[in-house]
């Protein structure tokens, strides 16, 4: 039997059930990235793997998820980034489903172009609401070096985002990376839709 | 039992009472209008006092301020940042130990300050004044699948039993031998034993919750019923209407004017 359309709508049980794991997943991701004091956040480890288990439709909805949900509980700022976290469940889910991400050097190249894609949707919002900035000291003070020496805001804002979403997002994928490919094969044929759950209507 | 995650403050006022519909629709007008009708910083600074009026009034005005921290740091720095490096800076307006600051920097930095305080203290309204599950139910009458609904307030409960686990998991393989601290390297390298547990077992279990709810008839055909079954007063349908109709009229003068 063959795969599953990439963009099927349909959301069977299992599938909607991996949404709220997933959002799970990136807040534990974010919590640990904390206690253990790392410079990175960590937090959509969960949006990835949900995106390299069910494609890019499921990545998307989960990231989205995931920003509602925090926006509802710690900042409600997050709703405004919603949009990044659905393009970075997007790229992955595409990505995972042309190439199969299957060695640590393709994950690696998918970190990047999460990166940059997630810079690319970050930066609008960032010069709305920020004038540019992100929060973070290093990319900030970039961004401050940038546009003292006469370099556009947007290409500033670009650059103190990417310099810190780099390093971030390619651990995060290497980390999904690393986990999705001990995960039990009974598991990840679940959401390739090989076997399909019993259903008692 | 963990608690469900929320920043739901319970203190019987209005607003608690309120369709938590209309609490969005007050958030898409305190986006939307101060960019249809200018002067921006006129209506935006109008809708951040409304909003913290109605933050008081709803008993909830100290819960703001935790929500506040973090974006009030970063507005500290684009105050500090716009007001001394802004490419389009030409008058000074004063000097503190060298650095000079500019009228325009400075301008800009107040007009930002005032977006992100009317969005977050408009989130900040239903966020605090609304419980997660009355905000979903109401989501799911207006026709958002109940199916979505459930994947919403699943995650508010999933996301505190998780947490739970990260300080036993934490324990566990610190007394196997596992270095949690030291250099970023040695940092680093812990995060997969200690998330790759949290992961394994939450996706497991996916595979019998999708089960239980199955055998619950969760994809049953039919129309779903509420637990608890609350009707929109007429004032939530009164104030409804106005702040649509004000979103419609402001809409239609800026089309018009522009």
């Amino acid at each position: 039997m063959g795969k599953k359309s990439m963009w099927s709508l349909s959301f069977s049980t299992p599938v909607l059930v991996l949404i709220p794991a997933a959002v799970g997943i990136n807040y534990v991701g974010k919590l640990f990235a904390q206690l253990l004091k790392l410079p990175l956040w960590l937090d959509s480890i969960g949006t990835i793997i949900a995106s390299m288990l069910s494609g890019p439709i499921v990545g998307a909805v989960s990231g989205a998820i995931n920003n509602i949900i925090y926006g509802l509980t710690m900042d409600p700022i997050s709703f405004v980034y919603a949009l990044t976290s659905i393009a970075i469940g997007l790229v992955v889910g595409i990505m995972a489903y042309r190439g199969r991400i299957t060695t640590l050097w393709r994950a690696i190249v998918v970190g990047l172009v999460v990166a940059i894609v997630s810079a690319l949707v970050s930066t609008p919002l960032n010069v709305m609401f920020w004038g540019g900035q992100t929060g973070n000291v290093w990319g900030d003070a970039l961004y401050a070096y940038c546009i003292a020496h006469n370099i556009p805001v947007w290409l500033s804002s670009f650059f103190d985002e990417i310099v810190v979403d780099i390093p971030d997002k390619v651990a995060t994928v290497v980390i999904a990376f690393v986990i999705f490919v001990s995960l039990p094969k009974r598991l990840i044929q679940m959401y390739e839709g090989e076997e399909t759950l019993e259903r008692l209507d | 039992m963990a608690r469900a995650l929320s920043l739901y403050v319970e203190t019987n006022t209005f607003l608690q009472k309120l369709d938590p519909m209309v609490k969005l629709l007050y958030i898409l007008l305190s986006i939307l209008l101060p960019f249809l009708i200018l002067p921006y910083r006129v209506v935006g600074l109008t809708f951040i006092l409304i909003s913290c009026l109605l933050l008081l009034y709803g008993k909830v005005f100290k819960k703001v301020l935790p929500l506040l921290g973090f974006s009030f740091l970063i507005l500290i720095s684009i105050v500090i940042i716009q007001g001394l490096f802004m490419q389009s800076n030409r008058t000074p307006a004063f000097t503190i130990d060298g650095l000079t600051f500019y009228k325009e920097g400075l301008l800009y930095a107040w007009t930002l300050c005032i977006r992100v305080l009317d969005v977050l203290l408009a989130f900040a309204l239903l966020v605090l004044t609304t419980r997660p599950s009355d905000l979903i139910q109401s989501l799911v009458k207006r026709g958002l699948s109940p199916r979505f609904g459930y994947v919403l307030s699943s995650a508010l409960q999933i996301i505190p039993q998780m947490m739970s686990e990260v300080g036993s998991i934490m324990d566990a393989q610190r007394s196997r031998g596992l270095e949690t601290e030291g250099n970023l390297w040695t940092r680093l390298k812990a995060f997969v034993p200690l998330i790759g547990p949290v992961v394994m077992s939450s996706l497991l279990e996916t595979r019998e919750r999708a089960m239980a709810l199955e055998v619950r008839g969760f994809s049953a055909i039919g129309k779903k019923t509420f637990l608890f079954d609350t009707e929109m007063t007429l004032l939530d349908k009164i104030l409804e209407w106005v702040l649509g109709i004000l979103l419609l009229i402001s809409i239609i003068v800026r089309i018009v004017w522009l």
